[in-house]
């Protein structure tokens, strides 16, 4: 898994640039068919078998969580110390991006490419709207409005509706960016230059439009938020549910945007593993080019690619007349969030175990001075999966073929909600296809790279 | 309704009961030492990013030929290894490969990828 800071396992060797530590080995040919065979099957099993009349509402889905729980978790005491919580960590990154040395010893990269970036997604998945509920944004914006006088929610003005989630869209390319084609990603001064345009941008942006901003702009919530949606915790009427994740997933509103955001998600971790594959780095190396450019071009490309083929797909659904099909894809954009979910775990599920439990023995020691204040800078890494790759490759697989079902499942549900009677199988056919494209085209990039 | 997900869980556990026996990694001690032939020319290089495979443990020898003195980095892990190379014939041994995985070999002095060790 080669994200730029898999060289922190590097005992001190400094290199240039980013390129990756060991990477996974790629899983095996019979591996790949399987998974892509399950998933083929498994869709239109799903087709031929499943519901025919919708079966979540998103207004009486889900039983409420028990009472101790829920008010625990919206006490203003809970709310607040995960604010405190999310603002000290804010804090220790300023102080680490400002007085941290230009090393790679400095936990900043780890912490900001694994634990914010990839960590995110189990923590999401696990607890929940985890960044809304640390983000110190949200703090900064509650302080500002006390001390004005007005709502958190209202900013000067009303964000525009239309605008939607292309505003993270544009945050999350930023990112991966930054991530993966950026040739000097782990030096300090991009970095901080990153972080500090960032959070001048929420602050600014909360200022104006209010809290709203941080739901539709926020590139690291929105992520979040998505990524929640597939978990077991979601909020009906503002109060706290524990439902199926498909049935969650089934309530997550459509809003505009979405569709840019699941493409970038998806788009930029397959051209990760893309990225990686000795075909790639044959022909960028051959072609004369700079490899910088290419890499942008490629980038660029697996995100437009993906977006493209989800949309031709969604508005290639058979609707009666009554319908406007411009409106499907962001209908339906969430039935890729299960797919994204999967093959993030199966990309980078070594990567976070290792790389991040490195970054919290070199967390413990901030300014490379020696100190161990976290008491964990003596953690021995678990190269355990290193070690096992057959049993890593079949958790690579099973995750991408969950997600891919999940998908599926959901996408079923919202189709037999919004076609018409006549078309409501056929009318799938073009979005399974396009699923179908992404997990097998996805298992192929994790065979060949 | 109940139907598709047995259904599901039955297609999973065939993907994990086939690849189950899938795969087998031994680490050999007494393995012949792996030669790898590397050629720098100004920016061409040879290999130029392609795949070659070694054992896990086995031992790894490079052959450098170089018109410039330059740094090749092996991004093992945990631990990395680099080597300076002078301009003319060189040769190196590298530590071997602790660990199953895809290991990048780069020229320090070039920003490129010469190849890719995969250990198995």
């Amino acid at each position: 898994m080669a994200g730029p800071v898999s060289i922190l396992i590097a005992g001190g060797i400094l290199p240039e640039h980013g390129l990756g530590g060991a990477q996974d080995l790629p899983i095996s040919r019979g591996l790949v068919i399987l998974g892509a065979g399950a998933a083929v099957a498994v869709s239109f099993l799903v087709l031929a078998l499943a519901w025919r009349t919708p079966r979540y509402d998103a207004a009486t889905s889900g039983r409420p969580a028990p009472p101790w729980l829920a008010s625990l978790v919206d006490s203003a005491g809970w709310r607040g110390a995960l604010r405190v919580l999310g603002l000290l960590a804010l804090l220790y990154l300023v102080v680490t991006a400002v007085f941290g040395k230009d090393l790679l010893t400095n936990p900043i990269f780890g912490i900001f490419y694994v634990w914010i970036w990839v960590g995110m997604v189990p923590a999401s998945l696990l607890l929940g709207r985890v960044w809304r509920a640390i983000s110190p944004f949200r703090l900064i914006n509650a302080g500002i409005a006390r001390l004005s006088g007005s709502e958190p929610g209202d900013g000067m003005l009303a964000y525009p509706e239309r605008l939607g989630m292309w505003p993270a869209s544009l945050g999350l390319l930023a990112f991966v960016w930054m991530e993966l084609v950026y040739p000097h990603n782990v030096d300090l001064s991009p970095v901080r230059l990153w972080c500090a345009i960032y959070l001048g941008l929420m602050i600014a942006g909360g200022a104006v439009f209010g809290s709203t901003f941080y739901a539709r702009a926020d590139p690291f919530e929105v992520y979040s938020t998505l990524v929640a949606s597939a978990s077991v915790w979601g909020r009906r009427d503002g109060a706290l549910v524990i439902r199926s994740p498909l049935a969650n997933l089934d309530a997550t509103p459509a809003t505009p945007g979405l569709v840019g955001v699941v493409a970038v998600l998806f788009g930029s971790t397959a051209f990760d593993a893309f990225r990686d594959s000795t075909r790639w780095l044959t022909f960028i190396q051959g072609t004369g080019y700079s490899p910088y450019l290419q890499n942008n071009l490629g980038l660029l490309g697996f995100c437009v690619a993906v977006g493209l083929i989800f949309w031709l797909a969604c508005v290639a659904t058979a609707v009666g007349p009554e319908h406007d099909r411009r409106a499907l894809p962001g209908q339906l954009a969430v039935s890729v969030v299960p797919i994204i979910v999967g093959y993030v775990v199966a990309h980078y599920l070594s990567y976070v175990v290792e790389i991040g439990t490195q970054t919290l023995v070199l967390a413990s020691d901030p300014l490379s001075n020696g100190s161990n204040i976290f008491g964990t800078g003596n953690l021995v890494v678990p190269y355990w999966l290193s070690y096992h790759p057959t049993f890593l490759a079949d958790i690579k697989v099973l995750a991408v073929v969950v997600g891919h079902v999940v998908g599926v499942v959901v996408a079923h549900e919202r189709a037999i909600k919004l076609l018409p009677k006549r078309h409501q199988l056929t009318g799938q056919l073009p979005l399974l296809a396009a699923m179908v494209c992404f997990t097998v085209g996805g298992l192929y990039l994790l065979f060949s790279s | 309704m109940s139907r598709v997900p047995s259904l599901v869980a039955l297609v999973l556990v065939g993907v994990l009961t086939l690849t189950a026996c899938g795969g087998s990694s031994s680490a050999a001690s007494n393995l012949p030492t792996k030669k790898i032939a590397i050629t720098i020319n100004g920016s061409d290089t040879d290999p130029n990013g392609t795949e070659i495979d070694v054992k896990v443990g086995q031992p790894i020898e490079f052959d450098v030929t170089a018109d410039k003195a330059g740094e090749i980095h092996v991004h093992s892990s945990p631990q990395e290894q680099e080597f300076e190379y002078p301009q003319g014939s060189s040769t190196f041994r590298v530590k071997a490969i602790g660990a199953p995985g895809l290991v990048t070999v780069e020229s320090h002095t070039l920003d490129k990828v010469l190849f890719k060790l995969k250990a198995e």
